[in-house]
């Protein structure tokens, strides 16, 4: 493995930049359509509330409406990614915040809000049910009376307002923990945390005839089709999802969220219909947010520092709904692990329901909130055994041929080696004033391999086109689709165009989560264009009378090896304008693991694909006077694998670690005693600014881990905001002696804690 | 009640008729139709929206758009000229100050206010200017590099 010091491919541009930095390029707000209209959701009165009566006639004859729809206009019928739980359209119940129990077509927008206002609701509120602690406990009310009968993942081990629940339990943790020179237990707890995309999410839907088309700001083109498909009782041929510009989405724009909504709305005004979120309603409406968590830990550990025993307790708040995010209570329990070395182990964690917003995925979720915690509780441990935390760390961390508590043998990765430059870049161990001092934390985050799908073509010119189901977010991802073709075919870059975000065009794709477009996109690409080298190698062999295995692709022809004056341009060979590859590759397989017996919910997380690997150092400074927390500084080293464009990779860097800050001292949504957001706007949900960033130096500890994705990648996009939480709290906790228990660190906070 | 006035954005008079509440941003946006200004929060907070109003950056979410009458506004799309980026512009994209591209007007309305009244500004200075317009991308890394960039070979 190397350290990258220099740029290993140089820079390069966006094809998407120039109409980004014009203002020429359409993000879906954007765009309208002759004869459109504007939706307004009525959403719920009551955090919790049975359903007595509807009553929509008022909304509907106010001039200007065309149309109100409920849950009796459509099917009934529930959705949701890991257990269908959800209607577009409330029926029985309201179960927070943001559930939608009506929504208005009308020609502007004032009267559709006027419209939605209108539309009559008698409820019999319901105690809610914020605590999703004791939301689990016997005799607690349930946020979803009909559970047992919900289709869903057996895996997830539902019961009552359990959604999900993972154990891992390796050897016996409490003979170990008796046997310890030192224990150390903790407990944290975290407030939930929005991805605050800065576009607000918009939504177009417009039918001709049994069809519908959906432009609309999602990450995940595919699963919103499948969401209008189900919902509205449709084949899936008949949906077409285009995705415009994409302003961010950080998780929050997974999922299948309010398509169907408008589709309904479109289908019944027999008009276009148009849905764009207001700031507030980005915060309190989506259901998507990082959850609340309560982490306990307990580490026993011998006076060297081997770690001989971990116990944890996790609880999460799913909120009302599960959406994808079932597979949080395992993800949660890999990360009360770590990337440790750990002779026993005994983690439970439960992921719960409550009347609060709905959590789902959110850049690498469970990761930075359990980190934060364990990383804090490793240094609490360094303390009690009078080590140096780096030097705990030195001993404990993950390496070659370590097998973690899930029986996972590791082979080829970098975790120690991003630690010691972390280490370096932060200058650890420097003289700083008194009120300066570094932290460190690590992380650790997989791969996800999934199938994909994608073609190329070659125009009659020549050129070619790439169609991937690949979805651009931002990080530039797709923007390498054309590196990978052109390498394969002896052609450049520019050659190619990319059609994309358009689920009628290209096979079925996961979308821009997981940090997966390079590792699953990327593979069916490549797939796609060996397929179409293949084919002009046999058209070529025939045209220049010479064996395949003679020929090679270079420089846009294909010529025969030794012998450049027998050659055929790919535009000559390409002028029927018929060529086409397609491909999928093999997604590859997950490593192995064997976790023991006890360990259940198992939804195959167990074992961390390709795991990228990751140690951040901050170096703050605080006011004990006040509590606030400066970050002056950031070193942020990462094992990615191979590193494919520099430029887009250090972007992920700077981005997630500034997002890292904001989740560590600023960013968190106060909820009141029902479960409402209280600041649900930027004024009091602070972003983290330009002045406020640090300065961040980025590294990357390049290897060849089993199991990576095209070229050796491993993502890139999720880890950056795993650690720096962590890396933060300990430095906050250097300077005031003694811990921050409560996410995020808040100037209140912070000099609470201070003795 | 609509009023008739002249909105002069981008060196173009737009004569435009609009209702007396309606602000900077949607007169531009909704009715002359140039959409690069874009709105995150309708609330000032996040700089989306940033036009320049006779040289000086303004949140146009929450300015009159009659206010505006008689003054010069620049938006995003006349930056360029014609087909070549302005120095700011090229900078954002060679040095990754753009992702997801949705910040990206907002914020080189405003870089483009500082160095024109500051041409040589120091990093801080960069970042105090800018901390009015929120990216959730870049962690500003790439935007503060490129404004530097474009100032240093002043």
């Amino acid at each position: 493995m190397t350290a990258v010091e220099e740029p290993r491919a140089a820079a390069f541009v966006r094809p998407d930049g120039k109409e980004k930095v014009t203002g020429a390029g359409r993000y879906t707000a954007d765009l309208n359509l002759t004869g459109q209209l504007v939706a307004k959701f009525r959403y719920a009165d009551h955090t919790h509330a049975r359903i007595l009566r509807i009553d929509t006639a008022r909304a509907r004859a106010l001039p200007g409406v065309l149309a109100v729809v409920t849950h009796e206009d459509v099917p009934d019928v529930l959705y949701g990614g890991m257990v269908k739980d959800r209607r577009l359209f409330a029926k029985e119940k309201v179960r927070f915040e943001g559930d939608i129990v009506a929504g208005v077509a009308a020609t502007t927008a004032e009267i559709a809000e006027c419209a939605a206002a209108l539309i009559e609701v008698d409820y019999e509120p319901l105690p809610a049910i914020t605590d999703f602690e004791a939301s689990m406990g016997e005799g607690s009310a349930l946020v979803h009376d009909d559970w047992e009968s919900y289709e869903a993942d057996d895996a997830l081990l539902r019961d009552g307002n359990r959604l999900g629940y993972s154990t891992i339990v390796k050897g016996d943790a409490a003979a170990a923990m008796a046997s310890a020179d030192v224990v150390v237990k903790s407990r944290f707890v975290t407030d939930p945390v929005q991805g605050v995309p800065i576009e607000p999410r918009a939504v177009i839907a417009q039918w001709q005839g049994d069809k519908v088309t959906v432009w609309t700001s999602t990450q995940v083109p595919y699963a919103a089709r499948g969401g209008i498909a189900h919902t509205l009782q449709i084949p899936e041929s008949n949906v077409r999802v285009i995705v415009p510009l994409l302003g961010g989405g950080f998780g929050a724009k997974c999922d299948f969220h309010f398509e169907g909504h408008v589709a309904a709305l479109a289908r019944a005004a027999r008009r276009p219909v148009k849905l764009v979120f207001s700031r507030r309603e980005e915060f309190f409406a989506v259901g998507h947010r990082r959850e609340g968590m309560v982490i306990e830990l307990e580490t026993g550990a011998r006076a060297d520092g081997t770690l001989l025993a971990r116990r944890g307790r996790l609880v999460l708040d799913k909120g009302a709904y599960c959406g994808e995010g079932g597979f949080f209570a395992q993800m949660a329990a890999m990360h009360a692990l770590g990337p440790y070395k750990i002779e026993t182990a005994d983690i439970e964690s439960s992921l719960n329901y409550s009347t609060n917003q709905p959590s789902s995925s959110i850049r690498a979720p469970t990761a930075p909130q359990v980190c934060w915690a364990l990383e804090q509780h490793m240094d609490e441990l360094a303390e009690a055994l009078g080590m140096d935390p780096i030097d705990l760390r030195r001993h404990t961390l993950i390496e070659e041929g370590t097998v973690t508590a899930t029986g996972q043998k590791l082979e080829r990765i970098a975790m120690k080696e991003t630690l010691e430059k972390a280490v370096e870049l932060i200058g650890y161990g420097q003289e700083l004033p008194e009120d300066e001092a570094i932290g460190v934390a690590v992380g650790w985050w997989p791969c996800f391999a999934a199938s994909s799908g994608a073609y190329v073509k070659l125009n009659g010119d020549g050129s070619g086109t790439i169609i991937t189901g690949a979805q651009e977010n931002g990080t530039g991802a797709v923007m390498a689709m054309p590196k990978f073709v052109a390498e394969e075919l002896g052609m450049q870059p520019e050659d190619f165009s990319i059609l994309y975000q358009d689920t009628d065009a290209a096979p079925s794709d996961m979308g821009s989560c997981g940090s997966q477009t390079t590792f699953n996109s990327g593979r069916a690409v490549i797939a796609a264009a060996v397929d179409l080298r293949e084919q002009l190698l046999d058209a070529a062999s025939d045209k220049l009378e010479a064996a395949r295995d003679d020929l090679e692709l270079v420089g846009g022809a294909v010529r025969v090896k030794g012998s450049p004056e027998k050659t055929v341009t790919i535009a000559d060979l390409a002028g029927s304008g018929t060529f086409h590859g397609k491909g999928s590759g093999e997604p590859p397989e997950g490593p192995p693991a064997e976790p023991a017996e006890g360990c259940v919910g198992r939804l195959g997380l167990e074992s961390f694909h390709a795991p990228q690997l990751i140690a951040h150092a901050a170096r703050v400074r605080v006011d004990r006077a006040t509590g606030v927390v400066r970050v002056l500084q950031v070193a942020a080293a990462h094992d990615c694998g191979r590193i494919l464009n520099r430029l887009g990779a250090d972007g992920q860097v700077y981005g997630g670690v500034v997002m890292g800050i904001g989740q560590a001292l600023s960013e968190g949504t106060q909820l009141d005693a029902e479960g409402r957001h209280r600041n649900a706007h930027l004024t009091d949900y602070k972003l983290v600014t330009a002045s406020d960033a640090p300065q961040i130096d980025v590294a990357w500890i390049e290897t060849d881990t089993p199991g990576a994705g095209p070229k050796g990648s491993k993502g890139v996009g999720e880890p950056p905001c795993v650690p720096t939480a962590g890396a933060i709290a300990n430095a906050i906790a250097k300077v005031i002696g003694s811990r921050v228990r409560s996410l995020p660190m808040t100037p209140e906070r912070v000099w609470d804690a201070s003795p | 009640m609509k009023v008739a006035t002249t909105l002069t954005v981008n060196e173009i008079a737009y004569p435009v008729e609009l209702d007396p509440g309606t602000n900077l941003l949607a007169a531009v946006r909704d009715v002359i139709g140039l959409t690069g200004s874009k709105e995150g929060c309708d609330d000032s907070e996040c700089g989306a929206c940033m036009m320049l109003l006779d040289g000086k950056p303004v949140n146009s979410c929450s300015y009159l758009a009659l206010q505006a009458e008689g003054s010069e506004i620049t938006t995003v799309e006349g930056l360029a000229t014609g087909e070549k980026l302005a120095p700011l512009q090229a900078a954002f994209l060679s040095e990754g100050g753009v992702q997801c591209g949705f910040c990206t007007p907002g914020m080189l309305i405003s870089a483009t206010a500082l160095l024109d009244q500051n041409p040589s500004p120091s990093e801080d200075e960069v970042r105090i200017a800018l901390s009015g317009n929120l990216c959730r991308c870049t962690g500003y890394d790439g935007i503060i590099k490129a404004v530097l960039s474009v100032a240093n070979a002043v």
